[in-house]
Order: structure tokens, then sequence, then C-alpha cells
């Protein structure tokens, strides 16, 4: 049952982990930590799991994020880490690919995007010949500001219904409160569960819908550098 | 007549597009299809034409810029480029283009822009680099009536039209017209996958001044180069004695063996060329010594025929055992029940529920010896590698 884990044990345990082919939203306010986690999950699965991970940054340029590793001290696996960095290019950057980056035009070109994801699932799968691949998508939020919701619903069937054929895991970041109910309602259509993240009185809660028979509780979290901790249960 | 600069394309296009035709790539999502537009500019320029390039999915002089990735020096034909900017007026930054389109969300911008440059430039060659992200943007419908309109107009003033398309999951209605009376040709683009998206290729969906060529050619888009061509794998295994160097000299219009008294001990070599499709076969040895050569050989490929004697069932664990080995690869199979003209052979069906095979699996039966079903077997697996398209 669990193909995939994400790395934060009390999850895991409470959902007894991942299905193959599965995709998750991961919904949450803004400056809630949503990032810190998902770089976790990217981390666990990549270093801990030996999964192949391809991350869609449309926030921070790649090389933000691989020294955002390297300044936490954790040893990135980098022969399986993809990133398909949609900010340089439309920042003016400098922007040179290599065999973990590879540069789409800009957040509109999803196109371009789709075709860089393509060539790194080939590469894992066909090349290196690794059967586990995470696509996490960080975030839907400024892939809707450019397009409307049809086209990005478009994007993610196809490339939903890929992560289901290769039996990958794709983990989708959007920010909760900025996109009206009814678009968020039409996305969830293509999901088969979501990481709720909540803050309430100055503290940051999380839960997982939709991929155990019941919701999982609320758990209090605290972030300490580029760990994610539990510290209660509401 | 201009040519697309697309090697083999042009050859089965009779030369290449006539003035005041329309020509769409319609190109799979996740392919890398939309460099057939700009090898379609690059060319056009370089053959000392007029060329239009509108840009609508990023910043203009970043598209400029990716000509330089495949080697293509567009500098010096600047003068004869003209960038129609439908990106940043999006995204609201200020565009240093002539031609800008200032609201890309409505079709009435594009129309005035377009039916004007359409009046205005003398014959030129007018690539759209993303028709998807313009539909995306002002709507389906509004887009196709749109592009009715430009492809007449561009009749009129003999110019040429060619788009970059995106065939994302959209209504059937509006993919229907697509492929079928909006333009005067299709040139399909598509990946072959099994799980992941391995191999690239190109075909003429419709054309209407060529014969219809039913052609796919495979394709790779090299940094410098552009698109180029090559010629697939099709791997051909199975079990000691089923017949597979039988079935590779069979299929083949030459091959080679090498034996040593009367069995393979290192491969079979053919080439096949068969209704617009060719292949190089490589048959591995059928002894288990020889798995090693199985593996080297599976990661090159397009695809497996997987052979079985049909009269000898002992030998299917063998032959589960050898397709355990190609399909760890991911590679499209069809299975190949070798032998039906013998007493005592199992029809496929049979073979199916002794091998436990799922039923989308094809077996198809043969009698290589006579070359009785090894073409229809081709045509199965070539169906399978192209996904029929």
């Amino acid at each position: 049952m669990s193909d995939y884990t994400l790395g934060i044990k009390e999850i895991d345990a409470a959902i007894g982990g991942i299905r193959k082919g599965s995709n998750i939203m991961l919904i949450g306010p803004p400056m809630s930590g949503k990032e810190v986690i998902l770089y976790y999950i990217m981390y666990y699965g990549a270093a801990k799991n030996e999964n192949a991970v391809i991350t869609v940054t449309t926030r921070e340029s790649a090389t933000n994020i691989l020294e955002w590793f390297k300044d936490h001290k954790l040893a990135l696996p980098l022969s399986r880490i993809g990133i398909v960095d949609c900010v340089t290019k439309t920042l003016g950057g400098a922007a040179v690919e290599n065999e973990n980056i590879k540069i789409a035009s800009s957040p509109v070109d999803l196109t371009g995007i789709g075709v860089k994801i393509s060539q790194f699932f080939e590469e894992y799968y066909m090349k290196k010949n690794i059967r586990k691949t995470q696509l996490h998508i960080n975030s839907l939020s400024t892939i809707l500001m450019y397009s409307n919701i049809q086209t990005v619903f478009r994007f993610l069937h196809v490339f939903t219904g890929r992560i289901k054929a290769t039996g990958a895991l794709g983990v989708y970041t959007i920010e909760s409160g900025m996109h009206d109910e009814q678009s968020i309602a039409t996305l969830k259509q293509l999901f088969d569960g979501m990481i709720e993240i909540k803050s309430e009185n100055d503290k940051n809660f999380i839960r997982v819908v939709g991929l155990s028979p019941k919701p999982t509780p609320w758990f209090e979290y605290e972030i300490e550098g580029a760990d994610v901790k539990i510290i209660g249960r509401k | 007549m201009v040519e697309t600069g697309i090697p083999k394309l042009d050859e089965f296009l009779n030369g290449g597009i006539p003035k005041g035709k329309s020509l769409i790539y319609y190109i799979q999502p996740g392919v890398e299809g939309e460099v057939f537009g700009m090898q379609t500019v690059y060319n056009a320029l370089k053959k000392g034409g007029n060329c239009v390039l509108v840009v609508s999915s990023t910043i203009p002089d970043i598209l400029k810029g990716q000509f330089k990735e495949f080697g293509w020096d567009i500098q010096p034909y600047v003068n004869r480029l003209f960038c129609v900017d439908a990106y940043n007026p999006l995204i609201g930054a200020p565009s240093n283009e002539k031609y800008i389109v200032s609201n890309p969300d409505n079709i009435e911008g594009f129309n005035k822009i377009i039916i004007g440059l359409i009046k205005e430039l003398p014959p030129s060659t007018i690539v759209f680099g993303s028709l998807s992200t313009i539909m995306d943007l002002c709507g389906e419908k509004e887009t196709i009536e749109a592009v009715r309109e430009w492809n007449k107009m561009a009749m009129l003033y003999d110019h040429i039209m060619v788009y970059n398309f995106t065939a994302w999951p959209y209504s059937e209605e509006t993919l229907k017209l697509i492929k079928g009376e909006l333009f005067n040709a299709v040139i399909s683009i598509g990946g072959i996958a099994e799980r992941v998206i391995f191999g690239q290729y190109f075909g003429i969906l419709k054309s209407d001044w060529a014969k219809e060529i039913k052609k796919s050619m495979l394709f790779r888009v090299l940094r410098p180069g552009g698109i180029k061509l090559y010629i697939p794998k099709i791997l051909v295994t199975g079990p000691f004695d089923s017949g597979k160097s039988t079935f590779v000299h069979a299929l083949s219009t030459r091959a080679i063996s090498v034996d040593r008294l009367g069995t393979t001990i290192a491969m079979d070599h053919g080439h096949v060329d068969y209704k617009g499709f060719s292949a190089d076969i490589f048959g591995t040895p059928g002894q288990e010594r020889f798995d090693p050569i199985i593996k080297l050989l599976s990661g090159e490929s397009m695809g497996v025929f997987l052979i079985v004697d049909s009269t000898n069932p002992t030998d299917f664990i063998r032959a589960k055992q050898m397709l355990e080995i190609t399909k760890s690869y991911g590679l499209p199979y069809v299975v190949v029940a070798n032998k039906q003209d013998l007493p005592g052979a199992l029809t496929p069906e049979e073979i199916r529920s002794q091998f436990n095979l799922p039923e989308d699996v094809p077996i198809v039966p043969a009698v290589a010896k006579d070359r009785k079903g090894v073409f229809e077997a081709f045509e199965v697996l070539i169906d399978k590698i192209t996904g029929g398209t």
C-alpha cells in the first residue's frame, strides 16, 4: 500500500503511506511554511526513499532552491533531482540548463513546461531505470495568475493522467484564499487527496484528507530550519 | 513554395508549402514540437523570404534567443523578421516590438494586428509560436473563427500560414475541426509512450496539395542542429528454437544472422520498410547465457516482438522470463504465436490463458517460414508504438 511516504512520520502513520499514481493538492495560506514542507517531502523522497523528484518552480529560481538545501546542510542526491525553472528567464537572468535544471520560457508556456517534465520523466524512467518518481509543482497559484482555470485544468488533466500511468506521485501547491471556491472545486476533481494547512492564533496545523478512510486529525507543527516538527494534535 | 526545413517533410509535401496555404503542427502535449515552427521560420528567412513570428507564450527576445540554442543565426535576417508581441502586454510589461497585441485575451486584438499585417506586408511566412495559448486566452470558438478568416485572407494575399498547436484536451469539436477542415495541411507530432514518452515522431495527417503519404518519421531534437531523423530499433526475442531468425528474415528486406550450428549466438539483424515505416530489426539469441545481449539491445529499442512456438507450452515460462527483461524497460510489445501450421499448435486465446497475459496484449498467429502473419504483427506493433495515429 505505502508506495510513497511524505517523511513526516506522524502523518505517514496516520494515512498508512500513499499509493502509487496519487495526485495530491498541498493547500494552505501564505507564510505558513508550505514551501518548507514541500522541500521536506522533496528531500525525504529523494534522499531517504531514493525516488527521483521533479520540481516545477514558478516562484524561486532553480539555483535558489538548490542553495536552500545547501544552506541547511542537506545533501540532495543530485542524480535524482530535476528542476523545471519557469522564473529565471522571465527575470532576464542568465539561464543555463544542466543535468538538474531545465529552463521553461515563462509560467504561461505550459507547452514548454510540459515538454521539460516529460524529458525528466524519460531520463529517470528509461535511462536511469528509477521506478518511483515524484512530481512537485510549486505553485499552481502562480500558473493561475497567467492562465485561466480551464487552461490549467487541461494542463493538469494531462499530467495527473501521466502520474497515474507511470505510478508516480504528484504534489501540487496552491495558496488558499487566493482563488475562488469554484476554481478550487474544479481542480479538486483531478486530485486523490489534499494536504491541508491552516494557521490559527499564530499556530500552524496540518492534516491529510482523502488518502485514508477518514481525514487525519489536525497536527500542530513547527518549522525549525529545514525540519517539520509535529508538536501536538488538535 | 516555401520549404519547412524539416528533413523528409518537404519531400512528402512535394517540395514545401505553396503560397496561400496553411499548415498546422499538431503537437501532443509533452512532445518537443514547437521547434518545428521555429525551424520553418529559420528556413524561410535563410531562403530570402519575409517572416512574421507571433509570440504569445514568452517574451519575444527569449524566443529569438532560442534560435541560437539550435545554432540558427537569425541576425543577418532581422530586417525581414517581424515579431508580433502578444506576451508582454499580458504580464503588463512594456514591449519593444513594432507590432503589439495590446489585449492578448481578446481575439479582436489579434484580428486587428494579423489582418493588418496580411494586407500590409509582401507575401510572407506567418508563423504562430503557440496557437493553443491564443485559444486558452481568447476561447476555442472565437479563435477558430479568427483562424478561418486569417487563412482566407492569407490565401488572397499569397501568404503562407504556419501554426504550432499543442493538442491539450480541448473540446472534441475543436480538435476535430483543427485536424479536419480548418487547415490545408496537418502535421501530427506525437510521442511514443508506454508509461513515459521515450521517442517522438511526425507524420502527415492531411495535405490537400501533396499526395497523402502515410509515413511516420522518428526524430530527435538536437541543440545545435534542430530536428534530425533517425531509424528506430525493434527487438525480436523469444525462447530457443521459437523461430526468431526465421521471423527476422521473413520481415526484412535484407537480413543477416550470426549463427553457429544453425542457432543464433550473437544476433540477427534486418531492415524493414513497410507501409511507410522503416526500422532496424534486431533478433536476440534464445539461450539464457545470452540474456545480457537482450538487456543491451532493450535499452535502445522502440518495441519488442516476443516469438513463441505455439506447439511448445513448456517454453512459455522461459518466454515470460524474457518478456520480463524487456518489459522492465517499459517497451510496447506484441506476442507472435509462431508455427501455427504444425499439428497441436495452440490458438492465440489458448496461449493467452496459459501465459496468463492481459486482454490488451496483442497475440498475432503466424507461420514465419511462410511469411504468414509477420507483417500483420509488424502493423500491430507499429500501432502500439505510435498510439494508432
